[in-house]
């Protein structure tokens, strides 16, 4: 099912994530993997899972197979297809594909780089950019390849993109988000952002455009973990604020307290959105309950 | 100019194993510049290679070896003392190794011609004798006048043509915290002339057969191949 039906129906859509693991997922008759668990864990309160490419730049299973084993698993995966590591073709070849195998949704991405991966001396491909893919996926489902070739049959996917609304200059960011409705995108996932007075002035500015926006929630699992990703991880920024009230708890505890600084910052942030999408990092457990915290919080 | 960078005198010694006679050029050009294969480090590599019982030929750099008028302009008139070496060794970039090795076949000389530098880019020297920097990829397809004079082919890691990636933080790079963001400095010289409207134009994708290799230039027809 196409995300782009559930937001044209006026649903508050909920989306999890799952990075495929590095090795190979043959189930020779076993049990699911456990990124395939993780999703299953979660699979009555989201309407789909992101199946991550290669997340970091670090090499895994490929996004496509991962993406399929979780539809076979009865889930509606959102395939992420980046540039890193494709040219034109093998992006064109991939949707064609991934619609082939009964992939609904897609979420073009540029990439993490090489160098922050586990191949740091691999080729980038980069030959294309995640605007320049919507545009070529846009075309790929009206019915022709980049060059204009007819295509036998055309893809029928919806187009998902990326934005961060932590970007400064954030009329930068807000100028290639309209790029990428220009181009085909059809809904956004953001980048989390722990301050809702933020996420506001992010969410007044893309208003104009008139394309869903579901808000990234990355859970934050201990004051470690956000320290983490303040010197790691570029593009998301905890507040100290977040961290030190994270900490004020025994370890015992943080994951009560997780819940709980979840369910207070969405509280504030359903009424300005289209959807959530859920980054638990493991801990997937949490969502039921703080779904049901802020369900009376989603817009009518 | 083309930035050079010195191997490592092991990996030199071991192309050059087994020669005893060598020839030693530099390059009066870009290599000098980069303090890499100009006369004086041609003179530091022979001292060198002579320590190492090595037995020297000939030092010459010629003013840029990369061009076949000046190799042949050096290197001729040095033609007796090439033919007594067993190997040839070049401080210069890859075509300068190259146009070295032609001109030894030119004077009918079949010697092995090694490279003494890795070439490193296409470099502009923005610190005099300090650093220089990579910031353009020679395209052919210049696209400066849409992006301010900046180019996100070289610039940006991920050479992005429609904006910045998610990963760039504080105007700076998520490949290295140290380098701008190239789109944030786009949009600022952009912003700064009164120009961010045409920002907002889709760049289509690059045509990349304009660099596919080995391009020719054809210098009288003014086009490349």
């Amino acid at each position: 099912m196409k995300l782009t039906e559930l937001f044209q129906k006026k649903t508050f859509v909920i989306t999890g994530e799952v990075g495929p693991v590095k090795g190979c997922s043959r189930l020779n008759g076993g049990p699911p993997p456990d990124y395939i668990q993780e999703a299953l864990d979660i699979k009555d309160y989201v309407h789909a899972v992101n199946i991550t490419d290669n997340q970091g730049a670090a090499m895994r299973l490929g996004a496509l197979a991962a993406s399929v084993l979780t539809k076979q698993f009865g889930l509606e995966p959102i395939f992420q297809i980046t540039c890193r590591d494709r040219n034109r073709l093998a992006i064109q070849s991939d949707l064609l594909a991934a619609c082939t195998l009964g992939i609904d949704n897609v979420l073009c991405l540029t990439g993490d780089h090489i160098k922050i991966g586990d191949h740091k001396s691999a080729k980038p491909v980069f030959d294309i950019d995640s605007v320049q893919m919507l545009k070529i996926a846009a075309g790929l489902n009206a019915g022709h390849d980049m060059m204009g070739n007819k295509l036998s049959q055309a893809t029928n996917l919806a187009l998902g993109a990326a934005a961060n609304p932590n970007f400064e200059p954030l009329d930068l960011q807000i100028m290639k988000m309209e790029k990428k409705v220009a181009a085909g995108c059809q809904f956004f996932q953001t980048q989390p952002v722990y301050e809702p007075k933020k996420f506001e002035v992010f969410m007044k500015k893309v208003e104009k455009l008139g394309v869903p926006v579901m808000f990234g929630m990355v859970v934050i699992k201990s004051p470690g973990m956000a320290k983490f990703i303040n010197d790691n991880v570029t593009g998301i920024t905890v507040p100290e604020a977040w961290i030190k009230e994270m900490g004020s708890v025994p370890k015992s505890d943080y994951k009560k307290k997780a819940t709980a600084m979840t369910i207070d910052l969405l509280k504030e942030i359903a009424p300005m959105c289209q959807g959530i999408h859920f980054m638990p990092f493991g801990w997937s457990d949490i969502i039921p309950e703080v779904l049901a915290a802020i369900r009376p919080y989603f817009p009518k | 100019m083309i930035g050079t960078t010195k191997k490592p005198l092991e990996e030199i010694l071991q192309a050059l194993a087994g020669y005893e006679k060598i020839a030693v050029v530099g390059c009066d050009g870009c290599a000098k510049v980069c303090m890499t294969g100009g006369l004086d480090q041609v003179h530091e590599l022979a001292e060198e290679l002579k320590k190492q019982g090595k037995e020297i030929t000939v030092e010459v750099s010629p003013e840029r070896t990369c061009n076949i008028m000046h190799s042949r302009n050096f290197l001729t008139p040095c033609q007796e003392q090439i033919a007594a070496a067993d190997a040839m060794i070049v401080l210069g970039c890859g075509g300068a190794v190259q146009i070295a090795r032609q001109t030894t076949e030119e004077l009918g000389l079949t010697i092995p011609v090694k490279v003494g530098l890795d070439s490193v880019g296409h470099m502009d020297m923005v610190v005099p004798g300090v650093m220089a920097m990579e910031q353009c990829q020679e395209c052919g397809q210049c696209i400066l006048n849409e992006t301010g004079g900046i180019c996100p082919v070289t610039k940006c890691a991920k050479s992005l043509l429609n904006g910045p990636c998610g990963g760039s933080e504080n105007g700076k790079c998520e490949v290295d915290p140290n380098r701008d963001c190239a789109w944030v400095l786009i949009y600022n010289r952009m912003a700064a002339l009164g120009e961010l409207d045409k920002l907002k134009r889709y760049m289509e994708p690059k045509d990349y057969s304009k660099m596919a290799k080995p391009r020719v230039l054809y210098i009288k027809e003014g086009r490349c191949a």
